[in-house]
């Protein structure tokens, strides 16, 4: 079987299994979409890195900026070298979503649990309550890589010159229906739809029935094959808030070696809400 | 009948006196506190009427008045906020009328310091949870004055 265009970045439970004691050179992150997750039991070496309360910004729609990042990762003993392994909920949505995040602050040395937080309970393998508590990192704060990243006007400059988009949400976000739903206005966005000529491919195309990633070749299939796709290809990807495409982007990048994809982290909750910019509904037009 | 105004008010004031951490341990104790889902309401036919759609995760919610509120609910074990919030809601209520249920305050979590400490984003689903228990209440008291006119 073919291996993963950076096979480095995806470790499984056993490996985390053997070695998470190694915790002067390791660090577990988990990350949930559920604020109090980590705090019912989590993997005993592990820290929490929050989505929201940690890496966004508290009063701008942002992420932090780099000294907070960089004091984030020191006060949960991540250094600038530390390998940070991360695992969460949700087929680990979250998980990617960190890992995207400590990719853009250039954290050199990040990987994925494959299976995430499920994976290892249904193992039955040992959590625990309390929170570790590691010596404190030193870390170097970095201008952000912003080459992983698309911001509004970018993907319209992106849309104008014909480049490929990919919606990665639920096939009623993606045609706009469920806006239309009766009675529930609080879905975040003003309007339905998405962004024209944008592929509709679910994130979930990528996982198994146990919440691990599909082999090399199956997504080949599903994202070269059934989408046209090509490697070389300029990218943005986005859902609502930006985590499940997040996943996506990690699949591109680091399972297939796609090498120019960025995530649209204000998704539809900004395209959405955007007066002015180009909106389809229904099917996709192609 | 349940004094609900200075209910919240105590509630407030449990909430605004912890920083924004020791909220969300306090959301985890009420968590713990949520009882299971009474058998009669978990193979009901009409279940799919119960479920809080704005909300990620499963969330059923059935609201009873037989002897005052009583907010029964089924939410996903992965869920310890949506679980923690909904138990508060479920304590806050109990024993209150319908015209008291649907007069909860929209900001309710606002005024409590949940926003402050979940973010926006998430709040955006416990704001749903708290719209809903307010419609059904309003729902039983426009059955109610329907069913006496």
């Amino acid at each position: 079987m073919a291996e993963y265009a950076h096979p480095e970045v995806l470790v499984d439970v056993e490996w985390v299994l053997e070695h998470r004691k190694e915790v002067d050179r390791i660090r577990i992150v988990e990350s949930d979409e559920d604020v109090l997750l980590y705090d019912m039991g989590h993997i005993p070496e592990a820290v929490k890195v929050d989505w929201q309360t940690d890496l966004q910004h508290p009063v701008i729609r942002d992420y932090i900026d780099k000294e907070a990042f960089a004091r984030l990762c020191e006060e949960r003993g991540i250094s600038d070298d530390t390998t940070v392994v991360f695992y969460g909920d949700k087929n680990n949505w979250w998980a990617c979503y960190a890992f995207w995040a400590f990719k853009m602050y250039r954290h050199a040395d990040c990987r994925i649990m494959n299976g995430g937080r499920q994976k290892w309970l249904n193992q039955n393998l040992p959590v625990e309550k309390a929170v570790p508590q590691y010596p404190r990192g030193r870390y170097r704060p970095r201008d952000r890589d912003l080459s992983i990243r698309a911001f509004r006007d970018q993907v319209l400059e992106h849309l104008e010159r014909g480049g490929k988009l990919i919606d990665v949400r639920t096939k009623g976000e993606y045609t706009g229906e469920l806006l239309h739903m009766p009675d529930y206005p609080q879905e975040g966005a003003l309007r339905g739809g998405h962004i024209p000529g944008a592929l509709h491919i679910p994130w979930q195309v990528a996982i198994r029935d146990d919440g691990t990633f599909k082999s090399r070749e199956e997504l080949e299939e599903i994202y070269i094959g059934q989408h046209g796709l090509s490697p070389d290809d300029d990218i943005i990807v986005y859902c609502r808030i930006g985590e499940r495409s997040s996943l996506t982007w990690f699949v591109l990048t680091y399972l297939l070696g796609f090498k120019r994809v960025r995530n649209y982290d204000g998704s539809w909750t900004e395209w959405g809400n955007l007066v002015g910019v180009p909106i389809e509904k229904g099917e996709a037009s192609s | 009948m349940c004094d609900l105004q200075s209910r919240i008010e105590e509630l407030e004031e449990e909430f605004q006196l912890l920083d924004p951490r020791e909220r969300l341990e306090l959301l985890l104790d009420y968590a713990a506190r949520l009882p299971e889902l009474p058998e009669e309401f978990r193979d009901a036919a009409d279940r799919e009427l119960h479920r809080v759609p704005e909300c990620q995760t499963p969330v059923f919610l059935w609201l009873t008045f037989d002897d005052g509120a009583v907010l029964h609910a089924e939410v996903a074990p992965e869920a310890p906020t949506v679980q923690g919030f909904v138990s508060l809601l479920r304590e806050l209520i109990a024993g209150c009328s319908p015209e008291q249920v649907a007069q909860i305050p929209q900001d309710l979590l606002h005024r409590v310091g949940l926003v402050e400490a979940l973010g926006m984003v998430r709040s955006r689903g416990l704001h749903a949870i708290l719209h809903r228990v307010r419609a059904m209440a309003g729902q039983q008291q426009s059955a109610a004055a329907k069913s006496q006119s």
